[in-house]
């Protein structure tokens, strides 16, 4: 018995003394004491106060607090009471995905306690131990400010982020995220906390292998581990080829993949599913599988995948849903057509080449470049080398699924619940009223979670055994066998004259996929499709290729390709400037789109089909160049104290999309309660970006009423109406514009409502704050409890009831430029960021001190990607650092002293409110303003990432 | 549910020892930091902990009746950097375990967790080792005092016989009096990672601080167990405080490390980085102790 006080009260506990502490307090039910990282001690999800001092309670043994005091994060306030430690970080805008900032408030709470006024280096220090990756840390020294204000018995003084639209109450004004009050609070919100105690749980068996066949799976020992209840193999799965990328249907994707294959393609690919009673039933029954591999030779980078004679990842036999070509029998032949291989299934062409190792690709361009380029003053060419990054989403993936009345129920941690419901009804067959898919507050996504990644084997899973079934990731499996960015290899050659035009750019893209080709086509066409259209350059050319290779896979990733074609075509761009002796700034200038212009290169980079040419929308571009070249003082030279250290500028101009125009769809259906509150419900999937709370602010700007009667519900595809899902930067633009018309529907409808009512003209009334409807004629006044109380009585007409829907061909396009200043340490190779600055036309920020954070969040994070982070494989494609210490994120001590994040007012003509996308487009910016940052500080050009401490030395000639 | 077989609680020492004795493959549990991960990564499944946690005789910072600083094993990293015989003697080892990083880790990290397990880039071990600590083990035959520079056995192993705790880390008197040092950790980043090299140094200096009487510099992660570089040290010894002594000093450190290649960083990038270091740290420390270059 062990005996402690939780939060005040005292507590008894008949557990074993090895228990962890924080499986301990599960059991108590303090559930946001969360495990990110399997107890490695990194994160810091799991910490809590032990008498008085900060621990990990994942390293803490129940049988160590006997008599100790423990505080844990919900004992802070509920989302009902919060305190002001709370209050002061959904006020900053932190509260994002926020799986972490249960435990971030009881750091901040413990760190006021001891020190009611810390400076900067105390807020620092004590962030120092905890992983915030979706807004990084700039806010949380502004909520330190808000505290101290607060806490010395006053108002906020600081201003928290800059408001727009002065004639609308909610849109564009800094208030509370809705969902922030329970994320904060710790209450119930992710999947994790909705799992029932009778709950199986499933593990998987993964492989050691980076490519073989899986000739045979004995479980029979397995089986007769007590608690086991199936084991699912690709000897006993459904023959359904998918895959797992969640996009529009038909996908840009090949389907080459089943829930479990006769041939693994990663060390780490799945080799069976055990589902028991049991964690530690499952873990043992999988120790107890015996599988006989056949072991084949592997590629790992996309200069093996193309050799001659290269091993072939797939090997099978190819399908065209569409478009077939007439040769594909011949082409067949060629395969070897073992039935281990699968096959590949194209829904169109996308110029896959599996002989070859080719996935997709994509070739195309306007102008003559090769004429131009013999106009050209100068060229530069060179090679920039991405690496493989993975999200690190604080919460890992997983996935809840039971069956109830025969229908199927998951509860998923995703930003696509429409997709996932498509693909799990591929697989068990289910029509899709019988499944019904919950997103619960997501952990972090990052694009990691627009794939179906640990959804498909569960709910099938589930589906079979007919009873409960939990899945989680370890950290490692999150790295090895899930999603990351992918690497690529973009070779640039740009060709400009003497006046500092650009008259030539063409790009060579190879892509390495890894193992499966979701997203394989769409990532690398955005490294084209998010750059070239950022020139005025009638001679631009591409090629594009994507390898399938043996790699862990790659997915969609924040910034899709785009980070890695502006990485390329922004340092060739400051290159060029230097061999023609124009300044950086000024060839930004001469060169950048402005509105109007015609995008002719988009004719080809459509998502697999032709592409649509529009001419260039709203456009901030020229202002963010101009202002953040004020901020950073550019062409001002900087020296150190210390001559080892050597300071220089960079910068880089960045966009992105707002969703897929034509492809994209997204619903809402808006609601009058009966007592005049409303509910909007909405397909959309809030990530923790703010999604339902621009709904929510719609809804009070358009129906006048006020945040406190207005409920969105999302994400349920029960209650909800269909929406492609949160990608492609389309939450605010598509989500947010369907919900714009169903909240206009309404509007009329209760103008027309309220018209019959009072047996007046619709014209002769108006909607008024806080709720009701005004006759400007007679003066007459009917709230929307009068209204709706009227229509649902007995002889009204009805609830009133809208749904809204938008799909759109029109472009709304968020630019940008990103600055860097840098201190490179020319002996020792290292390199401080020391500021950054990124400024941003995001149309109409309607939630400004959250984007803000986004900038922030997406930027450290690119920074984090071009200076550290890389998934390093050994020769036999084994991750030698899958763990949170070993790969190397950037957190609170890497991030830049002087960090800027700048919204540039622009109103856009299709977005809601005039609001286009904005956070994705923050992690296009860092590499190419670092890399030129380094090269103006010591006159190496970086051309791979991480841009290591041992690279530049190489670079500088300092080692071998 | 950690795959531990049992957890034993010591009450005293000498129980530890008895525990040990009754349970000789069971592993000590300080902290927590360190052994609880490698059960987590599943290298110690099935282990048998003897928690010394409980003893707070094994806490703490002072000066024993020898004049030595006594650290006790159990003291934690936040301890040790605010204690205030460490920040009068010897700063430099408060600042090596800072760069631990994290104030959770701090709280429960302790030294001699830090030092037993064997670990070439634990943040301060190369310290320990230029300050020629001495560790104080107490096991079934009494108390017994093991030089750091014969305590590392090979990489993870340490000196440490059956049934023995490591009770306290020593400095003694001639170690600390009258001398400054400075620890350089180069990492990729700053919190929470591991140091690809670690190099600490410290200087007393002639009573006219022209001169050199003695340095010491200790590596962690040039070698398979910290290491110091006694050719530098012996060059450097009664020289006068020049530029160019110092980076002679500094190159010389190569004669005595050895590190490799690993997936972290190269062999060559480790070698150059470990002259830098001892250069930067050298004249760190000189400009601690008063002593001015070419001065």
């Amino acid at each position: 018995m062990i005996s402690c006080t939780i939060n005040g009260k005292k507590r008894s506990f008949d557990v074993s003394p090895t228990m962890r502490l924080r499986e301990m307090l599960l059991l108590n039910g303090n559930y946001a004491v969360r495990d990110s990282d399997d107890a490695e001690g990194f994160c810091g999800s799991d910490t809590v106060l032990l008498d008085g001092t900060p621990v990990f309670a994942n390293l803490v043994l129940a049988g160590e607090v006997e008599g100790c005091e423990i505080r844990t994060p919900d004992s802070l306030g509920d989302s009902l009471h919060l305190s002001i430690v709370q209050q002061a970080l959904i006020d900053a805008g932190v509260v994002q995905s926020a799986y972490n900032a249960p435990a971030a408030a009881l750091l901040m709470t413990w760190l006021f306690e001891n020190n009611p006024n810390p400076s900067r280096e105390d807020v620092k220090d004590i962030l120092s131990g905890i992983f915030i990756r979706d807004a990084s840390y700039e806010h949380y020294y502004l909520a330190a400010e808000l505290i101290k204000e607060k806490l010395a018995g006053g108002e906020y003084r600081t201003e928290i982020a800059p408001e727009f639209r002065p004639h609308l109450k909610a849109i564009g004004k800094n208030m509370p995220k809705v969902d922030a009050p329970q994320l904060v609070s710790g209450e119930k919100a992710f999947v994790e906390d909705y799992v029932v105690p009778e709950t199986n749980y499933m593990v998987v068996l993964r492989s050691p292998y980076a490519q073989a066949y899986v000739n045979k799976i004995d479980t029979s020992e397995a089986e007769k581990v007590p608690g086991v209840l199936k084991i699912i193999t690709a000897f006993n799965c459904p023959d359904v080829t998918y895959m797992s990328a969640g996009q529009g249907n038909p996908e840009p994707s090949p389907h080459d993949r089943k829930l479990l294959n006769r041939k693994v393609r990663h060390v780490g690919d799945r080799v069976a599913a055990i589902v028991a009673e049991t964690l530690e039933a499952a873990i043992r029954a999988r120790d107890l599988i015996e599988v006989e591999y056949e072991p084949l030779d592997a590629v790992f980078t996309v200069e093996e995948a193309m050799a001659e004679g290269a091993p072939r990842v797939h090997n099978g036999y190819v399908q065209y849903n569409s478009g077939a070509p007439a040769d594909l029998d011949e082409y067949n032949k060629k395969l070897s057509g073992d039935e281990r291989e699968g096959k590949v299934v194209y829904q169109f062409p996308l110029h896959g080449d599996i002989l070859h190792n080719v996935a997709a690709a994509n070739h195309g361009g306007i102008g003559d470049v090769d004429a131009a380029f013999k106009e050209s003053d100068a060229i530069v060419e060179a090679t920039y080398q991405t690496s493989q990054i993975q999200h690190t989403p604080l919460e890992t993936h997983i996935c809840f699924a039971r069956m109830e009345n025969g229908r199927l129920i998951v509860h998923a941690s995703t930003q696509v619940p429409y997709h996932v419901r498509r693909i799990i009804g591929w697989i068990t067959g289910l029509p899709e009223n019988k499944i019904r898919v919950i997103k619960t507050r997501v952990g972090g996504g990052y694009g990691s979670k627009q794939d179906i990644l640990v959804e498909d084997l569960t709910a099938y899973a589930a589906f079979i055994t007919g009873k409960p079934v939990l899945y989680h990731n370890t950290r490692e499996e999150e790295f090895i066998a899930n999603s990351t960015r992918h690497p690529m290899r973009v070779h640039v050659k740009m060709g400009g004259k003497k006046d500092g035009s650009i008259n030539a750019i063409y790009m060579k893209v190879d892509a390495n996929t890894g193992p499966y080709g979701n997203h394989a086509l769409t990532v690398p066409m955005n490294s084209c499709s998010k750059t070239l259209p950022l020139f005025k350059c009638d001679n631009m050319k591409y090629d594009l290729t994507i390898y399938y290779t043996n790699i862990p896979p790659a997915g969609a990733y924040q910034g899709y390709g785009t980070p890695k074609g502006t990485y390329g075509l922004m340092m060739a761009m400051c290159e060029l400037a230097e061999k023609l002796g124009v300044d950086y700034k000024e060839m930004v200038l001469k060169n950048h789109v402005e509105e109007g212009y015609m995008l002719n290169i988009l004719k080809g980079l459509g998502e697999g089909r032709e592409g649509n040419v529009v001419p260039v929308g709203s456009c901030g571009l020229r202002e963010a160049v101009e202002k953040g070249c004020e901020m950073i003082e550019w062409g001002k030279r900087v020296e150190s104290d210390d001559p080892d250290w050597k300071i220089g500028k960079g910068f880089a101009m960045i966009m992105q999309g707002s969703g897929l125009p034509g492809l994209d769809q997204s619903n809402a259906i808006c609601k009058l309660e009966t007592d005049g509150t409303v509910i909007v419900t909405s397909g959309a999937a809030d990530i923790g970006t703010g999604l339902d709370t621009i709904i929510a602010k719609s809804t009070s700007d358009i129906l006048c009423m006020p945040m406190e009667r207005i409920t969105v519900l999302s994400g349920d595809t029960d209650s909800g109406a269909f929406d492609t899902g949160s990608y492609a930067s389309s939450g605010t633009f598509f989500s947010g514009n369907a919900a714009i018309n169903a909240l206009t529907n309404m509007k009329n409808k209760i103008l027309a409502e309220a018209a019959y009512q009072l047996g007046e003209e619709e014209d002769d009334l108006e909607l008024r704050w806080p709720g009701e409807v005004h006759s400007t004629k007679t003066g007459a006044v009917l709230t929307y409890y009068d209204i709706s109380h009227t229509a649902t009585s007995g002889t009204g007409h009805g609830q009133l009831i809208t749904p809204g829907s938008y799909t759109t061909m029109a472009s709304s396009v968020p630019y940008g430029a990103h600055f860097a200043q840098v201190a490179v340490n020319i002996k020792t190779g290292e390199v401080k960021v020391q500021k950054f600055s990124a400024v941003q036309d995001a149309g109409t920020p309607i939630n400004p001190e959250a984007a803000l954070c986004q900038m922030y969040g997406a930027a450290l994070k690119s920074i984090g990607h071009t200076l550290y982070e890389d998934m390093k494989l050994d020769k036999d494609g084994r991750c030698v650092n899958a763990n949170m210490t070993d790969y190397g994120v950037p957190m609170i001590s890497e991030q830049p002293d002087d960090f800027k994040a700048v919204l540039i007012d622009v109103d856009d003509y299709h977005g809601p409110f005039g609001a286009k996308s904005i956070s994705e487009i923050a992690c296009n910016g860092a590499a190419p303003a670092i890399g030129n940052a380094i090269h103006d500080a010591c006159g190496v050009w970086m051309r791979s990432w991480p841009m290591s401490p041992e690279k530049i030395l190489k670079e500088l000639g300092k080692i071998k | 549910m950690y795959d531990i077989k049992a957890l034993y609680e010591a009450e005293s020492l000498d129980h530890a020892v008895r525990l040990l004795q009754e349970h000789p493959s069971a592993q000590i549990l300080a902290g927590g930091s360190d052994v609880l991960v490698q059960v987590r990564e599943g290298r110690r499944a099935g282990v048998e902990l003897v928690s010394i946690y409980m003893l707070d005789e094994l806490r703490g910072v002072s000066i024993d009746e020898e004049e030595n600083i006594r650290i006790g094993s159990l003291t934690s990293f936040s301890h040790i950097t605010n204690d205030p015989i460490i920040q009068k003697y010897i700063n430099v080892l408060g600042e090596a375990v800072d760069m631990v990083g994290g104030p959770q880790i701090r709280a429960i990290g302790t030294i001699g967790g830090n030092t037993c397990n064997g670990v070439t880039s634990a943040d301060s071990a190369s310290t320990l080792m230029a300050w020629d600590a001495v560790m104080e083990v107490t096991g079934p035959e009494g108390v017994r005092r093991v030089p750091i520079k014969d305590w590392y056995i090979k990489a993870k192993v340490v000196d440490l016989r059956p049934a023995e705790i490591q009770t306290a880390i020593l400095i003694p008197k001639e170690s600390y009096e009258g001398c400054f040092g400075h620890y350089i950790k180069y990492s990729m980043r700053n919190a929470l990672d591991i140091a690809t090299t670690g190099c600490s140094v410290n200087v007393r200096l002639s009573e006219d601080k022209k001169t050199f009487d003695r340095v010491r510099i200790g590596y962690g992660v040039a070698a398979p167990v910290p290491v110091r570089a006694y050719t530098a040290e012996e060059f450097i010894q009664g020289k006068e405080i020049t530029d160019e002594n110092i980076k002679e000093f500094a190159e010389t450190v190569l004669k005595d490390i050895n590190p490799r290649d690993s997936w972290r960083a190269g062999r060559a990038l480790r070698r150059h980085i470990s002259v830098v270091m001892a250069e930067r740290a050298l004249r760190e420390s000189i400009s601690l102790a008063g002593g001015v270059v070419n001065g």
